[in-house]
């Protein structure tokens, strides 16, 4: 017995929502990161669950790539926080408002 | 005579040579440069000699010699034109070309002038002008040198620059030439693009194209072919009226004599203004195709004679006098054309080229023994201390007037029968008649006048008690245009050939194809084409004739003898006073030049602010308005940018969210 698809994307639903959440409500940058990280695997999931469902590997090759492109940008989120910090002694995304008109 | 039109564009070219040679040499050469423009004058004179001679042989020259543009529609080039018109022209330029450079070594060097280098250089560029539009092919090529005489107009007029008056004189004589020779341009365009040409002569001239729509009744711009052929020798009149000093744009002439009168003499007498009336008469065929044209020109010309001769009688000034003589005798020159005489207004175009130089150089002679003054009333007596220029000038004089036998009797008279035996058909011209025979009088009396005043009676002044001597630059030129002055007219004596039957009307002969001619440029083609009815007083040509003769030389005589009742005293009164009111008015020039200021900025200048203040207001306030819109507007919409890194995320997907309803609703998802 399989579990059916529906859980799965549901699960990736709720994953999202959670992360999308995070990313409007959180102030601290690193749980942004964090959150971002969250909708980017709910993605995974979606993509895995499907490629399961039809058959074929394509969308399991798509989640490889989507992993190393969360890396990626990990490394450069983090290298931004890092600057953040160092310059606002603070993690708080509202602070730098200064990039703007 | 073979290869002798092989030599044409070198009439042009050789002061075109004396030009740069004196330009870039000048002040390094004897004399500044005179030489080198008297060598190529010389050298053009006999060119041109050599052409009249090889017209006379029965051959004639037109040809395009060089595609300067080339359209689909119509194509630009060089050519030259060598017909009798132009031939007797190019030798009457030369001649007097030649004459002046000499003469200017008498009035210009031996006077100390400085600046000669450009005086003479400018004088070359003038004659290389002057001859390339008298053999021009074409209406863009006349056009062209049109306008560079017109240039070297304003820097002779402004020669002495550091004046208060010459400068501003220049200044005036290049933009009222220029409001004429604007419609010229317009003219020229649309001559070009009506008939897809501008050649004045051959298979594919506009006067053929023009002749052939008015046949067949084509229409243009819904104008009839005749109504539009009028328009455009309208517009180009406008040209013909700026350089020919006519009404009512002849206010540049007398003030352009602050040039030096050798200037004068060439420029503002007998060859540049004479490019006017010498167009009118190159494309006189076309003009032919128009009466109403034709009456135009002619009612302009008279009443510029009788307008301009009046003006001249109150002057005090030599050169005023004689600036307004020429407005007034060019005006004979188109009222002969205007009444169809062709021959009568080229022949006193000769004749009015030599016997003007003459008068001018006679007075800048004059100005020279006056140790530079120019006020006849401080002159006098001047007869017995310089005999050969009172002797030149009397001839002059007396072709000016108008009294047989010299040379301006002849042509005159013939401009007065032709408009007469025209208006016993259609009495209008009879006025044209009257006003051109009413400025005989005044022309006699004006002339006298002069004359009297400069050279007879008591000396008045110390100058004129102990004259400048005279060197043979001076007198040389002289003589030969009195000569000229007084048997030029042996050209055409129409009424000599009309009364005794001998014919000698050479000069008719020369403009009717009897020797050299281009198809399509002969007298009696243009009378045919223009086909004007005349009428004779009792049916008489020969009645006519001398009612006509006699009545001009009686005016002409009374003229005179009035001026020399008047003037021919020991001690001369200023008799013009006598006239009062009328006198203010005619020494201010019938108030013309404020007429003119007054238009200037009293309509133009208003109509000028009014459309400054509609660019002002309207224009630049609508593409003003525009960018103040989008200002304000994105002033707005960019508070939309927080800086806050959340706030772009809830934007990112408050529009998601919009998308994906706009996209469910459009799609039919909640039905």
């Amino acid at each position: 017995m399989t579990v059916g698809i529906e859980y799965y994307v549901l699960l990736s639903a709720a994953l999202f929502c959670i992360g999308l959440f995070g990313v409007l409500t959180r102030r601290n940058a690193l749980m942004f990161l964090m959150s971002v990280e969250l909708m980017l695997n709910a993605a995974n999931i979606n993509l895995i669950a499907f490629a399961f469902y039809h058959g074929n590997l394509t969308g399991q090759v798509f989640a490889l790539f989507t992993m190393a492109l969360a890396a990626a940008e990990v490394a450069v989120g983090l290298g931004i926080i890092l600057v953040l910090y160092r310059n606002f002694r603070d993690v708080d995304v509202t602070v730098p408002s200064a990039m703007r008109w | 005579m073979v290869g002798a039109f092989e030599f044409a564009p070198a009439i042009a070219l050789l002061p075109l040579a004396a030009f740069v040679v004196a330009l870039l040499f000048g002040d390094y050469l004897p004399k500044k440069g005179a030489y080198a423009g008297i060598l190529a004058t010389a050298g053009s004179l006999a060119l041109s000699l050599w052409m009249l001679v090889a017209v006379f042989g029965g051959e004639a020259y037109n040809e395009e010699l060089y595609d300067w543009a080339i359209g689909e529609e119509i194509t630009f080039h060089f050519g030259i034109l060598i017909d009798p018109l132009s031939a007797l022209m190019l030798v009457i330029v030369s001649l007097v070309a030649l004459l002046v450079h000499v003469f200017s070594m008498g009035y210009m060097n031996d006077e100390g002038e400085t600046g000669l280098r450009r005086y003479y250089a400018e004088l070359g560029l003038f004659t290389f002008s002057m001859l390339a539009f008298v053999m021009a092919d074409n209406l863009l090529m006349a056009f062209i040198f049109f306008e560079l005489v017109g240039l070297c107009s304003y820097l002779l007029i402004g020669f002495w620059f550091r004046t208060r008056s010459a400068p501003s004189a220049a200044k005036k004589a290049f933009l009222v030439t220029r409001f004429g020779d604007y419609f010229f341009l317009l003219g020229v365009v649309a001559i070009g693009a009506t008939f897809g040409t501008l050649s004045f002569a051959g298979d594919a001239s506009f006067v053929d194209a023009a002749a052939g729509a008015i046949d067949a009744g084509e229409t243009f711009h819904g104008f009839s072919a005749e109504t539009w052929v009028t328009i455009l020798g309208l517009l180009v009149l406008g040209g013909v009226i700026g350089k020919s000093a006519q009404f009512p744009l002849h206010t540049w002439l007398p003030d352009a004599m602050e040039g030096p009168t050798t200037v004068s003499a060439l420029i503002h007498a007998a060859t540049m203004v004479a490019a006017g009336v010498y167009l009118v008469a190159r494309m006189f065929g076309f003009y032919a195709l128009s009466p109403t044209a034709l009456a135009i020109i002619a009612f302009v010309g008279a009443f510029t004679a009788l307008f301009a001769a009046t003006m001249g009688v109150v002057k005090d000034d030599i050169k005023q006098v004689l600036a307004y003589s020429t407005i007034s005798q060019y005006g004979y020159m188109m009222l002969g054309l205007g009444v169809g005489g062709y021959v009568a207004g080229v022949f006193h175009l000769m004749n009015h080229a030599f016997f003007k130089a003459l008068l001018f150089l006679g007075a800048g002679a004059v100005i020279i023994l006056m140790h530079h003054e120019q006020d006849m009333w401080k002159m006098g007596g001047l007869k017995d201390k310089a005999p050969v220029t009172y002797y030149t000038f009397l001839a002059g004089a007396l072709a000016l007037a108008g009294i047989i036998p010299f040379s301006g009797f002849w042509s005159k008279d013939e401009i007065l029968f032709d408009a007469i035996i025209l208006g016993l058909e259609e009495p209008i011209f009879l006025v044209a008649y009257a006003m051109g025979l009413l400025a005989v009088f005044f022309t006699g009396f004006y002339t006298f006048r002069m004359v009297f005043l400069t050279f007879h009676g008591e000396p008045r002044t110390d100058a004129a008690r102990d004259p400048h001597p005279l060197g043979w630059n001076v007198k040389a030129p002289l003589a030969v245009l009195g000569v000229l002055a007084l048997v030029a007219g042996v050209a055409n004596l129409a009424p000599v050939a009309k009364l005794t039957g001998v014919d000698i009307v050479f000069l008719e002969h020369w403009l009717d194809g009897e020797y050299g001619a281009v198809d399509g440029l002969l007298y009696s083609e243009y009378t045919a084409t223009a086909g004007l009815e005349t009428a004779y007083i009792a049916g008489s040509e020969t009645i006519t004739l001398i009612a006509a003769g006699v009545l001009a030389l009686g005016l002409a005589l009374g003229g005179a003898g009035l001026a020399y009742v008047l003037y021919n005293v020991p001690e001369p009164k200023a008799h013009t006073e006598n006239l009062g009111q009328a006198r203010e008015v005619l020494r201010s020039n019938y108030y013309q030049d404020e007429f003119q200021v007054w238009l200037a900025t009293g309509v133009t200048l208003p109509l000028a602010r009014a459309a400054d203040r509609f660019d002002g207001s309207v224009i630049d306030g609508v593409v003003n308005g525009v960018s103040s819109v989008s200002l304000f507007g994105s002033g707005g919409m960019k508070r939309l940018q927080t800086g806050v890194v959340t706030n772009y995320a809830a934007l990112i997907v408050l529009g998601f969210v919009a998308l994906l309803v706009f996209f469910g609703v459009y799609g039919g998802w909640f039905v």
